[in-house]
């Protein structure tokens, strides 16, 4: 704090009179100079689209013809589509198979490898980080084929695994049949993201002072208390962060169900993302588009804030 | 000072990469206009084929193939809408042409395309036109029918010629599938996709979405009676579970597990493609009708052609779907390559209608795809038809894993429908009504 | 296993306690092994479906090694010219995204980190982690719109700007300046006669290349793999990048799983053997970026 008051060489004056503001506006021109780039590229790509958004949500627009302003029209069909509310309900349920298992084995692979004794620390932690790095777009392709029917490794093991305790059963429709689509999809998502929420949790563990966990060994803590009483605690902010992340990637997930199920069978994957894409790209309604992103974008950040005060609380 | 060099550096990186984008564009080669045409599969391949002979003729033309990869229609659109990278021809769903004709935003192609409008097939020229004027040409047609494995009948004693109804298809179904202990089933028929096999029993049996007036029709007897059959089909077990064009369905071609296809006329490209050793074995018959004596065709997909009102080369894009299309020899020569069945009536009378094909066991299965066509009832396509076609995709899964009621089913989609494009829902009872009043007054349409 | 917990000896504080009993240990490393192998398997499935035909991927037993490996698929997407020039697209687009954002981020991210007394410093500091909370969808269609206006749609300009300004990355920045870069150094280097972007690009980014390193990997992940945004801006055959190369194989009624596969690979490998050089330095650089809340 002092050192960068006395880099100034001046002593703090109050902040108040005009004159003193732009000196200081002045003297600091370099922290709104460095900053800038970001402002600029912000109000292009960030401000002016929000505002366009907003614009768009009230008129209708195929994107072809001139807009049509049609007020909350917009909005207030989104209050009565059915294939929005389905499109929401198959985030929540999608959010919901996959989030518990992939934050589980997130920290479970993060306690492990965050000890020093284990072996091959390396080799583990890239096995299960590389899914985070691959494309979707790839490795979609390489799920259909594996998860497929008649023919798929997946349901070959399973079968082959009940046929050697004698019983006889026929493969899972892992992509034909809704509910077993949205495990597929939560499939793939815990396959793709445990590795990156598990490099995070290993960051936050890493931020916990080494002499708390002395000093609670010399209390006599057991490795159950020390995880219970001080990691988990101390991970908090981690958790946070991960849930409002996951919550954010469901709701807007796109790459996944348009490459491995376009949304299908039915609408049984169809996430908010991909009803998006239909509704602006494939039956060019941007308008209605807009004002169900607006919408949703609202309850999210509203969501996030409970998410955030609620992990707060606990502290 | 290394700023300058920064500097420098920098700029010459934006000259490079403003003028990269242009680097490795297909080029006319010099002294040729280029017509650029979007297409996709077999379609752009048939292309492809006449465009060399059109080439031929005019040497001062370079026609370039863009075979797009899926979702065509989506990059479509955006191109449009960023006005720039636009085609000067495309192939549009014919299902699809109103989201477009209504824009303005595509070449007016009356006063070309007008001399041959007797020599079209009604219901795709109606689907170019937009209050009066000509945006769109019909390119090919969809007509259906059954393809068949001989093999698999012949084996297990039935005649697949026999059959004349649907009820009779599931009868035979339900016989060879006994016959075959279970092995052999009917037809490809998924709960995960249902709605191909939805709009070729909708437009069989004179069902619509939308009327002449733009209202919706959706509960009505007609589509009524198209879900009760295919509920027939899902609850007897006749169908075997594939998703269309999945590698499971193409691997199906090959084995004995399913003894039909019902299909469009353009399906035969991916057919023999994928069929190995099992070509020559094969057979088409006609669509079963509804009733005894009904009609037994129906339409599935089918495209048109359209020119951007962007495109500098128009006049010449004109020529060459002119050529492609208006002619018998253009049209018949897609036919023959690539299975693209003619909209160009006139073209039905050439000989190679009556051409035997080795792959169906020298069967002139033409003639078995042109049956009934012209009498085929049109369907009204309207700028929403996507959306309706989406509602009804994405629902009828559920319809059949829950069992739903039909009318019940076809109601809700119908409001929810109406209250998303906002258009009037008609009530059953006055379908209803409607078509006991055309059955008094005329029981035999034809 | 709780049993034996209390038995044994701490250590070295935050990275837990040796010690573990025999059981202990093979569970662990069971888990482990069978976690790897299924984390795994779909880069086996990837790399062996590469050599398979149609017929062979499809095939009722499915085989990791191919009976009979074929170059068919590689042959044909490499006789394709639009794969070398997708491949350098990507790459060409990748390294100049990378770096723009790094530089606007460390840039950015110092300014917050160090010069905690600029009039509004607060509140454009809030403003900024405030922007993480706008949704790409929001923001899509318009950002596309005026790319279409300004005429660069379908230009390396499409992919490489719209999310340069990265607040995720702002944030950490300046989270690690704080921590890493005493404001003693800064000082120093300032009475020398350090211009204030002599000290960002002497003092500041030598310093800060652990959390670079590790901020660069995530942005190229992302701009490596980006298809959706690739799918809307760009036009031609000649733009495209390997997501939409791939994506783009499928045609409308047929996919011709062997090519996508060999095309996929070609996709993938560069972005695993810069992560398996890097991933020491990553690990690392994720780790000590204090990446809390």
């Amino acid at each position: 704090m002092m050192s960068d008051a006395a880099a100034q060489s001046t002593p703090a004056k109050k902040p108040g009179s005009t004159g003193s503001l732009r000196e200081q506006m002045w003297r600091y021109r370099h922290f709104y100079l460095f900053i800038s780039p970001f402002f600029f590229l912000f109000a292009v790509f960030g401000l002016y689209p929000l505002l366009f958004s907003l614009y768009l949500s009230l008129v209708q627009w195929d994107g072809l013809t001139s807009p049509k302003w049609v007020g909350l029209q917009n909005f207030t069909t989104l209050l009565r589509d059915e294939q929005f509310y389905r499109a929401i309900w198959n985030t929540i349920l999608i959010g919901v198979y996959h989030f518990p298992p992939m934050f589980i084995l997130a920290f479970v692979f993060a306690v492990i490898l965050n000890q020093q004794w284990v072996k091959l620390r390396a080799f583990w932690r890239a096995a299960v980080f590389m899914p985070a790095i691959t494309p979707m777009v790839v490795i979609a392709f390489v799920f259909f084929i594996l998860f497929s029917t008649e023919t798929g490794l997946v349901n070959y093991l399973y079968t082959g695994a009940l046929g050697l305790l004698g019983i006889e059963a026929a493969g899972v429709p892992w992509l034909q049949n809704g509910t077993w689509a949205k495990i597929t999809v939560s499939i793939l998502l815990v396959w793709r993201w445990t590795g990156y929420n598990m490099v995070i949790m290993l960051a936050g563990m890493q931020g916990i002072p080494g002499d708390m966990y002395e000093a609670a060994t010399i209390d006599g803590a057991s490795r159950w208390q020390q995880m219970r009483y001080l990691t988990i605690p101390m991970m908090k902010p981690t958790f946070i962060f991960i849930t409002i992340m996951s919550l954010i990637g469901t709701v807007y997930m796109f790459d996944e169900v348009f490459v491995l199920t376009n949304g299908g069978p039915g609408d049984a994957t169809t996430n908010f993302g991909l009803f998006l894409f239909q509704q602006s790209f494939q039956d060019f309604r941007f308008g209605y588009a807009s004002a169900a992103a607006y919408s949703v974008a609202l309850v999210v950040f509203v969501m996030s804030l409970v998410i955030f005060r609620v992990g707060k609380k606990g502290e | 000072m290394v700023p300058t060099i920064l500097l420098v550096g920098l700029l010459v990186l934006a000259i490079v990469l403003t003028w990269l984008p242009y680097v490795g564009l297909a080029k006319p080669p010099a002294g040729k206009r280029q017509v650029e045409v979007w297409s996709w599969t077999n379609a752009a391949d048939a292309l492809s084929g006449v465009s060399e002979e059109f080439e031929a003729e005019h040497p001062d033309l370079d026609i370039y193939i863009n075979k797009n990869g899926s979702n065509l229609q989506t990059r479509l659109l955006l191109a449009l809408s960023a006005g720039s990278g636009i085609p000067d021809v495309s192939q549009l769903q014919e299902r699809e042409a109103a989201k477009y004709t209504r824009t303005g935003r595509l070449t007016d192609l009356t006063d070309w395309a007008s001399p041959y409008r007797e020599q079209f097939v009604p219901a795709f020229w109606d689907s170019c036109v937009y209050e009066g004027r000509m945006y769109a040409l019909p390119w090919d047609v969809g007509p259906c029918a059954v393809y068949y494995k001989r093999w698999i009948f012949e084996e297990y004693g039935l005649d697949p010629w026999t059959i004349e109804t649907w009820d009779d298809f599931v009868a035979m179904g339900v016989e060879l599938k006994e016959r075959s202990g279970g092995k052999v089933r009917m037809l490809p028929l998924s709960e995960a996709n249902l709605i191909e096999m939805l709009q070729i029993l909708m437009q069989q049996n004179g069902g619509n979405v939308f009327d002449v007036q733009g209202r919706i029709v959706l509960d009505s007897p007609q589509n009524r009676q198209v879900l009760a059959l295919m509920r027939q089909m899902l609850d007897t077990g006749i169908n075997a579970d594939l998703t269309p064009y999945s590698p499971e369905w193409e691997a199906s071609y090959q084995t004995d597990n399913v003894a039909c296809y019902p299909n469009a006329v353009w399906a035969v490209a991916a057919l023999k493609q994928a069929a190995g050793d099992t070509a020559g074995k094969w057979g088409v018959f006609p669509m079963p009708a509804f009733e005894k004596g009904g009609i037994r065709t129906s339409n599935l997909g089918g495209s048109v052609l359209i020119i951007p009102r962007e495109s500098e080369v128009a006049e010449e894009a004109w020529s060459f779907i002119e050529f492609a299309n208006c002619t018998v020899e253009g049209q018949i020569e897609q036919f023959r390559e690539q299975g693209l069945f003619p909209a160009l009536i006139t073209a039905y009378d050439h000989p190679y209608f009556d051409e035997k094909d080795p792959f169906f066991a020298d069967q002139a299965v033409n003639k078995v795809f042109a049956q009934d066509f012209e009498k085929l009832p049109t369907m009204t396509r309207t700028a929403d038809w996507n959306e309706a076609q989406a509602y009804l995709g994405r629902s009828l899964t559920r319809w059949a894993e829950t069992r739903q009621d039909n009318g019940a089913y076809l109601r809700g989609v119908a409001e929810a429908l109406g209250r998303k494009v906002v258009r009037e829902v008609v009530p059953y009872e006055e379908l209803a009504a409607q078509r006991e009043g055309t059955d008094e007054s005329g029981p035999d349409d034809e | 296993m709780p049993v034996t917990a209390p038995k044994r000896k701490g250590t070295q504080g935050a990275v837990g306690a040796a010690g573990s009993t025999w059981t202990e240990k093979i569970v662990m490393y069971g888990f482990l092994a069978i976690s790897a192998v299924v984390f795994l398997l779909p880069f086996a499935w990837l790399i062996s479906g590469a050599f398979k035909t149609q017929a062979q991927i499809f095939a009722p037993t499915p085989t990791l090694i191919p009976p009979d490996p074929t170059l068919e698929n590689f042959k044909t997407v490499l006789s394709d010219a639009s794969l070398p020039r997708a491949f350098f697209n990507t790459t060409l687009i990748a390294v100049l995204h990378v770096a723009l954002t790094l530089f606007l981020c460390s840039l950015a991210g110092m300014a917050f980190a160090k010069y905690r007394r600029a009039p509004g410093h607060g509140w454009l500091f809030a403003f900024v982690l405030g922007t993480m909370m706008i949704p790409g969808a929001v923001t899509m269609i318009p950002i596309f719109v005026i790319l279409a206006k300004v005429g660069v749609l379908n230009t390396y300009w499409a992919m490489i700007i719209p999310g340069a300004a990265n607040a995720f990355g702002i944030f950490w920045m300046r989270q690690y300046i704080t921590a890493n870069v005493p404001d003693s150094l800064h000082e120093a280097a300032r009475i020398d006669g350090c211009s204030e972007f002599g000290v960002y690009w002497r003092i500041v980014v030598p310093v800060i290349q652990p959390a670079l390193g590790a901020l660069g990997v995530l942005v190229l992940i992302s701009v490596w793999n980006n298809l959706m945004w690739a799918f809307i801006v760009l036009r031609t055959e000649n733009m495209q990048t390997m997501p939409l190369l791939v994506y783009l194989l499928q045609g409308e009624y047929q996919t011709p799983y062997g090519l996508i596969m060999a095309a996929g690979l070609v996709t993938v490998a560069p972005l695993i053997v810069a992560f398996l050089l890097f991933q020491r330095a990553f690990i690392s650089g994720v780790t000590s970026g204090a990446v809390k809340g």
